[in-house]
């Protein structure tokens, strides 16, 4: 079993590094080029080349590669093209916030839709099955800015219990930041729920009907306990991975609740950099982000190969 | 999503009192005193109060080097902490700043300005004429500023006293205040080159925290009064970027920010509804919306196909749709109704399908017609993009409105496609707005439109000291351009700013909103 996560593992590391080339090349070939993102109108050729020589953008793309991605793995992400400021320092508070506010709505997203889903999955069919259902269905089908700006509506404007703006500083005392980004929370746990919740509940059930569930009926134990005890155990490797992907999402897919909220995460930070085509920080905002949906999606695996009773326990 | 508003270097609008810049030019004028607070201003501003602003027009990209200013957030933050050399008052006139009165030579080439005595710096440091000399310096030479278009004409900058300069210009230039108000020309400390952590000025404020697409904070300096009375008046400022329209409208009317630029049209009837907020609408100030033609490439090198182009868009429909009412109508030649130097009397381009038609069919031209738009040219492109190619079917002409992508726009498409969107924003003078935009020499000129005629009475009318004179050829050149050109320009927007109702001191101002980006120093809570 170690080296089934020993081979897991260095797989994770090199996707990392095909993820890294490709983000390289990719930077390489978005139409126009920082200098005149950057000028804009005021483009004139003379700027132009004044600018792009200060930038190094004359030289080839193998020796950009090599330095960025050597300094890469050092911590050393370079200087912003367009203000020049030293990436990693902008990129960490900013990193920080978007890893409290997906930690914060997993906090809630996670126990409420994989316990919600075991809770349908024992009473499959009845009232609490159903009504979870299509209340994350709904919450799914409709855009995030729109729940978003129904949220704002009823909890920041017809009843202020919380601000509209979720903008959080360095200096903020965690209570206020739990209480600030409240409603990106929120937002982002209706995203997330229904497919954690609707997979908790689908694998649970598929599991039900083998034949050592009915077993467990058959030596008289309750619902509850052949769910929890029995049937859970064998249906968590897909839980895991479900709840990985949507914990990565909610690091790397949220920028849109970010701008609703102006809350000011890595997306935003991106955004920008990508609209101004400041390659190093499209670059290292991609590396980061490669790295969270490659680290879960390792850990999930990892995670589901030790909770597998038939992988756990040696023959 | 490229956001180019306001990338230009001076743009939006200005209504310019050319009488005293004719005054200055013909070295009569010394221009002395403050600038005169605003009608509503005539209360005594109070202090105190953290004044909490809302703005679009930043990114996390921005920096402090005045060389890579491009939009509100920038100008507003360079204000707090620093001044220009000259300052444009609500009506448009270029009143004094640092420089306390100017003069002009005959023929306008040369001209000395002096500068304010007695003004500190944060750092202590008083102001002298090095200061000025190196600020302006920064634009000029090697250097990716924007500004550096504009200060191009300046052939020397010299120290005639401690608190004098005197400037020498290639040719005559009765605007050149109006050109040193300039956002991009702030005046730093002589040798000031560290724009990582903050901004050394003479300024109300000094910027303790910046967070580029975060948020600044700026707090009133402590060491004695600011040198304009009545002006800083807010303990401290808080800037917050609030990118999303909606979420700044949002942040306003539940009182978590006390000023936002650009509502939104669409919602600002709305807005203007809550019983807290305050709309100040400048009209006619903001960005001139156009569809552009090359002039130089087939079609478009046909005149009655010009024409009918012209004669076939609905601007009042674009206006009244897409705009929500809060835009005017343009003349194709980008002077604002708010500019003494537009011509009332040449005749709007109306909608008329009948005369499009007959242009049209003049013209013998066949097959659709191609015109390429984006939302990364200017939000609404597209909608406005559609309804003209509904107003042309009415005159028979097809027109294909092709959508591409906004990004990459202005590399990939504006100057490259043959007929495409674009925004102007518009310029201090109607000599820069046209100098840019439509002289042949021009690096912007959209529509490959080359008149040497038309560049002769742009040149002359530069150094015209005489106003009647100078209207008069400003009259031929917009005439000419309208008539002539490849630009249909059809709308030109207002600006609107909201205010908390607390916030005082504010008002319409004729170049950009938010007070001229000043609110911080200018305002006051009640």
């Amino acid at each position: 079993m170690l080296r089934l996560i020993g081979t897991r593992a260095l797989l994770g590391v090199a996707t990392l590094f095909a993820v890294s080339v490709l983000i390289f090349v990719c930077t390489q070939i978005l139409p126009g080029d920082v200098a005149s993102a950057v000028l804009g109108n005021q483009a004139t050729p003379e700027a132009l080349a004044v600018f792009r020589k200060e930038l190094g953008l004359d030289q080839p793309a193998t020796v950009r590669y090599f330095n960025w991605f050597l300094g890469a793995i050092q911590g050393d992400l370079g200087k912003a093209l367009t203000n020049g400021r030293v990436i990693i320092d902008e990129i960490k508070p900013r990193f920080y916030n978007t890893m409290f506010l997906a930690g914060y709505s997993a906090l809630i997203a996670v126990p409420l839709s994989v316990g919600l889903g075991i809770i349908a999955a024992i009473r499959e069919g009845r009232m609490i099955d159903r009504m979870s259902n299509v209340l994350t269905l709904m919450t799914i089908s409709v855009p995030e800015f729109f729940i978003g700006y129904v949220l704002i509506i009823l909890f920041a404007v017809n009843l202020p219990w919380f601000p509209s703006l979720a903008t959080v500083y360095d200096e903020m005392p965690i209570s206020e930041r739990f209480y600030v980004a409240t409603l990106p929370a929120l937002t982002l746990t209706m995203l997330v729920a229904a497919h954690m919740l609707r997979m908790t509940r689908t694998s649970v059930l598929s599991i039900m009907s083998s034949p050592y569930i009915e077993m467990a009926f058959l030596k008289g134990l309750p619902r509850s306990r052949v769910v929890v005890r029995h049937a859970l155990p064998n249906a968590a490797a897909p839980i895991i991975t479900v709840i990985a992907l949507n914990l990565a999402y909610l690091v790397v897919g949220v920028v849109v609740v970010e701008a609703v909220f102006t809350y000011p995460g890595v997306g935003q930070y991106m955004v920008d950099a990508v609209s101004k085509r400041d390659v190093p920080v499209v670059q290292a905002c991609g590396l980061l982000f490669a790295g969270v949906f490659v680290g879960l999606n390792t850990l999930a695996d990892i995670a589901a190969i030790l909770v597998n009773p038939r992988l756990r326990h040696k023959r | 999503m490229l956001d180019r508003k306001e990338l230009d270097t001076t743009s939006t609008g200005l209504v310019v009192d050319r009488r005293q810049v004719m005054a200055a030019a013909a070295a009569l004028g010394l221009a002395t005193g403050l600038t005169a607070l605003p009608a509503e201003a005539q209360e005594t501003p109070k202090k105190g109060g953290t004044l909490k602003l809302g703005m679009e027009g930043g990114s996390a990209s921005d920096s402090l080097d005045p060389r890579t200013y491009a939009d509100s957030v920038a100008i507003a933050y360079s204000l707090m902490a620093c001044n220009c050399l000259v300052e444009i008052d609500d009506k448009g006139n270029a009143t004094p700043e640092l420089a306390e009165s100017w003069e002009a030579k005959p023929g306008a080439t040369e001209w000395v300005f002096n500068i304010r005595k007695g003004i500190k710096f944060s750092t202590g440091k008083e102001l002298d004429a090095d200061d000025v000399i190196y600020s302006i310096g920064l634009h000029r030479g090697e250097t990716k500023s924007p500004a550096k278009g504009i200060l191009e004409p300046i052939t020397e900058i010299k120290k005639t006293g401690s608190h004098q300069i005197t400037i020498k210009l290639s040719g005559g230039n009765a605007d050149l205040p109006f050109v040193l108000s300039d956002y991009h020309l702030i005046i730093l400390p002589n040798g000031y080159n560290d724009f990582t952590k903050t901004l050394i000025g003479t300024g109300a404020y000094t910027l303790d925290k910046f967070e580029p697409g975060v948020r600044i904070i700026a707090t009133r300096r402590k060491d004695g009064e600011y040198w304009k009375k009545g002006r800083g008046n807010f303990d401290s400022i808080e800037l917050r970027y609030i990118l999303d329209a909606a979420a700044r409208t949002q942040a306003l009317v539940t009182g978590q920010v006390d000023a936002v630029n650009r509502l939104d049209p669409k919602t600002a009837e709305l807005v203007m509804k809550a019983p807290t907020v305050n709309v100040v609408r400048s009209k006619a100030s903001g960005l001139r919306y156009a569809f552009v033609a090359h002039r130089d490439t087939a079609p478009y090198t046909n005149n009655d196909l010009i024409m009918a182009l012209k004669y076939g868009i609905d601007r009042q429909k674009i206006v009244d749709t897409v705009f929500k009412g809060f835009a005017s109508i343009g003349n194709d030649h980008l002077i604002s109704p708010a500019n003494p130097y537009f011509d009332a009397a040449l005749p709007q381009h109306p909608y008329d399908p009948d005369k499009a038609s007959f242009h049209f069919k003049k013209a013998g031209i066949s097959g659709p017609i191609e015109l390429q738009v984006s939302e990364g040219a200017f939000s609404g492109a597209t909608d406005s993009a559609v309804l003209y190619q509904e107003a042309l079917k009415k005159a028979g002409i097809a027109l294909d409105v092709k959508r591409v992508s906004g990004d990459g726009y202005w590399s990939n498409v504006w100057l490259k496609s043959p007929f495409c969107a674009v925004y102007w924003g518009s310029r201090p003078t109607a000599d820069l707005q046209y100098s840019q935009t439509f002289l042949s020499s021009a690096a912007w000129n959209d529509t490959n439109w080359k008149r040497p005629e038309f560049d002769k009475i742009v040149i002359a009318a530069r150094a015209e000291l005489d106003t009647a004179k100078r209207k008069t050829m400003y009259a031929e050149a917009q005439k000419m351009v309208a008539e002539d050109g490849g630009m249909i320009c059809f709308a030109i927007s207002d600006f609107l700013d909201g205010y908390s109702k607390k916030v005082k001191g504010v008002a319409v101002h004729a170049r950009y909103d938010l007070c001229d980006m000043r609110i911080a120093e200018k305002g006051w809570f009640a």
